[in-house]
C-alpha cells in the first residue's frame, strides 16, 4: 500500500510539472510580448521608449534571460508558491488568487454535491421505473442535459429566474441566492455526465446473475436496487468523479463569466485573453493540483467501495 | 476673460448642434414630478468590462471613458464645462484670468476646500499637482494619458494661499478645457510620491469630490461613499452640497444582456454600456418603465485609420479617399444602432467644440469610389475584387469582439472591389499590432470636450502609440497635421484654424469617420436627476433614489 502510494504521487507530481511547462511553453510561444505587456499595463506604449531604455526594462524584468533561464525562475518561483507579478494589474499573482479562490471552490465543491446527488438520483429513478416510455425519456435525458452548451444554460437560467420571476441575482457573488444558478448551470452538465455512466454501469449490474439470486431469495426490488446493485454500479462512476470534479473547474470560467462572478475561472478567461503570462500558469498549475488531488483519492477510496480491487501486489485466485 | 466670451459665442452653434441630434441630456436636478429629492441609498451602476490591460483609477493616467466617470463623481476640477452651451465656469477655482500672452493662467481658489482625507486643497496643493503632472508626463514618455491635456505646462506658481498661477511655454487654446477635465482633477499631491503603477490601482488617489474613493478593485467593482460637509458643487449642479446618495457602487458585466436584463429586473440602477444599446434593449428598457438618456460623446468620432507604410493599399491618398467614398454611413448606423441613429458628419463627434459638419464630402458614393480606384490602376478582377500588378486589394483589419459592424463594413467594401479582411485578435494582441506595424487599417476614438483629443491619437508628440500616429498619414502630412494643431491651439481665436484642420484631415484620407459615437445609459425606475457632464460623463450631484 505505502509503495503505492508513493508511486501514486510521484506519478501526482510528473502530471503537475507536465501541465505547468506544457502551460510554459504554450503562453511563451504566443504571438506577444511580455514587455509590451507590462508596459501596456504601465499606461506606456513600447514604441515610445528608445532602445536603450527597452534594454534596461528588459533587463529588469528578467526577460533578457534565455527561455529556459525564465522557465527555470518560474519554476522555483512556483516551488515556493510565488508565482510572480501580474502583468496586467500589476499585483501579485497569489494576492490575485487568494481573493478569489474562495468562491471558486465553494462554486466547485456545491456543483459537484449536487451533480453527485442529482445525477445518482436520476440514474436510479430511470433504471428503477417499469413503465417504458417514462424509462426511456428518463434514460434518454442525461444526453440532451450533456449536450446543452453552458452559456446557454446559464443565459437562459437568467432569463427566466431572474429577468421573469426574481428569484435569484443574476450577477454577482453576494450570499447564497447569488450561487443557485451558477451551480445549477454546472450542476446539469456534470449530473448528466455522471447520470450517462451510472445508468450504463446499473443496467449491466442488474443483469448479473447474483441480482437475480437475491430476487429469488425473495428480496424487494427497492432492496436490491439501493443494497446490492448501487454498490457495486457506483463503481465506474467513482472513476469519473476525478473527471467531473475538473469539469466543475473548467465551467467555472464559463459561469462565472456569465454571472459575473469573482472568482479564479473569470480571472483565466482575462488573463487569457491578456495573455498575463504568469496568471494563467498559476491557475493552470491550482487547476491541475486540484485535479491530481482528486483522481489520487479516488483512487485510494476504490478498495474501500470494492474489497475486490487492491493496491497492494497479491495474487488474486480467481 | 476674452477667450471665456468667444467660448460662449461659439457656444450657441454648438447648443444648436445639441438640439438637433435630440440629446436626451438630463437637466440638472430634474425632479421629473416625483416629489422632493431623498436622501440616501445605494446606486447600483452597471458597467461593461473594465480595461483588460490597463485598468486604472489615476486621474491623470486613465483614459478609459468608465473609469473617468467614477472620476468625476470623487474628484474635483478647477472648473467645470456646461454641457448644453460648452462654456467653462468656475468650480474648484472663483475666477482666473489668461495673461494677454496666453501663457499665464491665474486661478483664484474657493477658501475652505478639503480632500476626503481631510488636507486642504489651497495653491500650493494645485501647484504640486502641475509637478505631479509633468513627472508622470515624463516617467510615460509622453504617453500618459493627461500628456496632450498639458502641453506647453511648465509649472505652476504660488501667488498666495488660494492664488495659484500656471506657466506655458507656449499658448495653449485647449487649456483652459483641460482644466475642466477628469484627468486635470486636482487630488491631494501625496499621490505623486507613488509609482505611476501603484496611483493606477488606487494608492494614495484622494480627490476633493462630493464622494470618497472607498476603493477600486480592477476588473471587479469601485465603491465610493457619500463625503460629509461637501459644500463647492459647480453651478451646474443644481445641488452643490452633499450627495443625495450614500453609497455607488460600480460594477463590469460582461454580457451586454445581462446587464440591460439586470436594469429590467431592478437588480441595477444603471446599465452604462460602451457602444450603444442595440435596437431591441432600447426596447425592452423603455418598455420596463426605464429610460434611455442619450448624448453623442464628444471627441474624436468612431475612425478607421490608416497603415500608410509604403508598398501598403491605403498608402494611395486616392485608394483611401475611395474606401471612404464606399462607406454607406447612413445605412450603417441604421443598421447597426437603429432608426434615428446620428450619422457621422466628421473626424469629431457633433457635441465637440468647433466642430465642422462635412456631410457632403462624407456622402456614399460608390461610383466616386470606382472611378478612383481605377484610375489609381486598380482593376476588377474575377469574383469582383480588384488587383493592380497581380496583386489583390485586400485591406487587413484586426479587430476585437468589441468593434461592432466589421461584417457590414466588409459587405459594403466588397461592392467598389475591396477585400476588407477582419483578422480577429485578442486584447493582447490589440495593446501591440499597432506598434508593429501589422495591419492596413485600424479604428480608434478618443473622448473630450475639445478637438484637442484627436491630439492623443494623430500626434505622434503626445500620442498614446506612436506607431499609430507615425502610420495614419505619410511623414508631410503628419507634419501638416501636427502644424494645424499648432496653429488652432497658439491661436486666440482657433476655430478657423480648427475648421481647415478638420477639412485637411477628410481631404487628405487622414480621419475615415465611421460612426457616431453615443453615450447611452438605461436609468432605472427609481432614479432622478441624472445628468451627463460636457463629456457625456456620469454626474451624481442631482442624483437621488426612491
Amino acid at each position: 500500500m505505502a509503495r503505492y502510494l508513493v508511486g501514486r504521487i510521484g506519478q501526482a507530481v510528473v502530471v503537475l510539472w507536465a501541465a505547468f511547462t506544457l502551460t510554459f511553453a504554450i503562453l511563451y510561444l504566443l504571438p506577444s510580448d511580455p514587455l509590451e505587456l507590462q508596459l501596456a499595463a504601465a499606461g506606456i506604449q513600447q514604441d515610445s521608449l528608445t532602445p536603450g531604455q527597452l534594454a534596461a526594462l528588459r533587463a529588469q524584468f528578467g526577460l533578457d534571460q534565455s527561455i529556459l533561464a525564465q522557465y527555470w525562475d518560474h519554476l522555483i518561483g512556483a516551488l515556493h508558491g510565488d508565482f510572480g507579478v501580474s502583468l496586467s494589474q500589476g499585483v501579485p499573482v497569489t494576492d490575485l488568487i487568494g481573493r478569489r479562490i474562495g468562491p471558486t471552490l465553494l462554486l466547485s465543491v456545491s456543483a459537484a454535491v449536487v451533480a453527485l446527488i442529482a445525477g445518482s438520483v436520476l440514474a436510479y429513478v430511470a433504471t428503477f421505473v417499469r413503465w417504458n416510455p417514462l424509462r426511456v425519456f428518463l434514460t434518454r435525458l442525461p444526453a440532451l442535459g450533456a449536450s446543452f452548451p453552458q452559456f446557454f444554460v446559464a443565459l437562459f437560467l437568467i432569463q427566466f429566474f431572474s429577468f421573469q420571476l426574481g428569484w435569484f441575482p443574476a450577477t454577482g457573488s453576494e450570499g447564497a441566492a447569488s450561487l443557485v444558478m451558477p451551480v445549477l448551470t454546472i450542476a446539469v452538465l456534470a449530473s448528466s455526465v455522471l447520470a450517462q455512466v451510472l445508468i450504463k454501469s446499473f443496467d449491466e449490474t442488474l443483469r448479473q446473475p447474483y441480482v437475480m439470486t437475491a430476487r429469488a431469495k425473495g428480496l424487494s426490488r427497492t432492496a436490491v436496487h439501493l443494497k446490492h446493485a448501487f454498490r457495486n454500479a457506483a463503481l465506474p462512476a467513482m472513476t469519473i468523479l476525478g473527471v467531473i470534479v475538473g469539469l466543475t473547474v473548467t465551467s467555472a470560467i464559463v459561469v462565472e463569466t456569465v454571472f459575473t462572478r469573482e472568482g479564479v475561472g473569470k480571472l483565466a478567461q482575462e488573463s487569457v485573453l491578456s495573455q498575463d503570462v504568469p496568471v494563467v500558469l498559476a491557475v493552470v498549475t491550482i487547476a491541475a493540483a486540484v485535479f491530481v488531488v482528486v483522481n489520487l483519492i479516488v483512487d485510494l477510496l476504490y478498495p474501500l467501495l470494492d474489497p475486490r480491487i487492491s493496491h497492494t501486489r497479491e495474487v488474486v485466485v480467481v | 476673460m476674452r477667450t471665456i466670451r468667444r467660448r460662449s459665442l461659439f457656444a450657441v452653434a454648438v447648443s444648436g448642434l445639441l438640439a438637433l441630434a435630440a440629446c436626451g441630456g438630463g437637466q440638472p436636478g430634474a425632479s421629473d414630478g416625483s416629489g422632493p429629492p431623498k436622501s440616501g441609498g445605494t446606486l447600483k451602476v452597471s458597467f461593461w468590462p473594465d480595461n483588460p490591460t490597463f485598468s486604472c483609477i489615476d486621474p491623470f493616467q486613465v483614459y478609459w471613458i468608465e473609469s473617468r466617470s467614477i472620476i468625476r463623481n470623487f474628484a474635483d476640477s478647477l472648473t467645470d464645462q456646461d454641457p448644453e452651451t460648452g462654456k467653462i465656469v468656475p468650480w474648484l477655482a472663483e475666477s482666473w484670468e489668461i495673461s494677454k500672452d496666453g501663457r499665464t493662467y491665474t486661478f483664484k481658489l474657493k477658501d475652505g476646500v478639503t480632500f476626503a482625507n481631510g488636507k486642504k486643497l489651497d495653491a500650493r496643493a494645485v501647484a504640486d499637482n502641475a509637478a505631479g503632472w509633468i513627472a508622470t508626463v515624463k516617467a510615460t514618455n509622453g504617453a500618459a494619458f493627461g500628456s496632450s491635456y498639458v502641453q506647453g505646462l511648465t509649472g505652476a506658481k504660488v501667488v498666495d494661499p488660494l492664488t495659484v498661477a500656471f506657466q506655458l511655454s507656449k499658448p495653449n487654446s485647449s487649456f483652459l478645457q483641460a482644466t475642466s477635465t477628469t484627468n486635470l482633477a486636482i487630488t491631494d499631491p501625496a499621490e505623486f510620491q507613488l509609482a505611476p503603477a501603484d496611483r493606477c490601482a488606487g494608492k494614495g488617489v484622494v480627490g476633493s469630490g462630493l464622494f470618497a474613493l472607498d476603493h477600486y478593485t480592477a476588473k471587479v467593482e469601485t465603491v465610493l461613499t457619500r463625503r460629509a460637509g461637501y459644500s463647492w458643487g459647480s453651478e451646474l449642479s443644481e445641488n452643490r452640497g452633499e450627495a443625495r446618495l450614500d453609497k455607488v457602487v460600480f460594477d463590469y458585466v460582461a454580457e451586454d444582456s445581462v446587464r440591460t436584463g439586470n436594469l429590467v429586473s431592478g437588480a441595477t440602477d444603471i446599465a452604462w454600456p460602451r457602444n450603444p444599446f442595440s435596437p431591441q434593449d432600447e426596447q425592452l428598457i423603455t418598455k420596463s418603465g426605464s429610460t434611455v438618456e442619450k448624448r453623442p460623446l464628444p471627441g474624436v468620432a468612431y475612425t478607421l485609420f490608416s497603415n500608410t507604410d509604403p508598398g501598403r493599399p491605403l498608402a494611395d491618398p486616392q485608394v483611401r479617399k475611395a474606401l471612404s467614398k464606399a462607406i454607406d454611413r447612413k445605412t450603417y448606423a441604421t443598421t447597426i444602432f437603429g432608426p434615428g441613429y446620428p450619422v457621422v458628419q466628421g473626424p469629431f463627434d457633433s457635441t465637440t467644440p468647433y466642430f465642422e459638419p462635412q456631410a457632403e464630402k462624407l456622402a456614399y458614393d460608390p461610383a466616386g469610389a470606382r472611378q478612383l480606384l481605377d484610375a489609381a490602376g486598380w482593376t476588377p478582377g474575377a469574383g469582383g475584387i480588384r488587383f493592380k500588378n497581380g496583386a489583390e486589394l485586400k485591406i487587413d483589419y484586426p479587430v476585437t469582439s468589441a468593434v461592432p459592424g466589421g461584417e457590414l463594413l466588409q459587405a459594403q467594401l466588397k461592392q467598389v472591389g475591396i477585400n476588407l479582411v477582419l483578422r480577429p485578435l485578442t486584447p493582447a494582441q490589440q495593446a501591440t499590432y499597432t506598434k508593429t506595424g501589422d495591419y492596413d487599417l485600424t479604428s480608434t476614438y478618443f473622448t473630450r470636450a475639445d478637438p484637442g483629443a484627436l491630439q492623443f491619437i494623430l500626434n505622434p508628440d503626445v500620442a498614446n502609440s506612436k506607431g499609430l500616429a507615425n502610420r495614419a498619414a505619410p511623414a508631410a502630412t503628419v507634419t501638416q497635421v501636427k502644424a494645424l494643431f499648432a496653429k488652432a491651439i497658439e491661436a486666440s481665436e482657433p476655430a478657423p484654424a480648427y475648421a481647415e484642420l478638420q477639412d485637411f484631415l477628410v481631404d487628405q484620407g487622414v480621419t475615415i469617420p465611421l460612426f457616431e459615437r453615443v453615450q447611452k445609459a438605461g436609468i432605472g425606475k427609481k432614479v432622478h436627476g441624472f445628468a451627463f457632464t460636457s463629456e457625456s460623463f456620469l454626474k451624481l450631484n442631482d442624483v437621488w433614489k426612491d
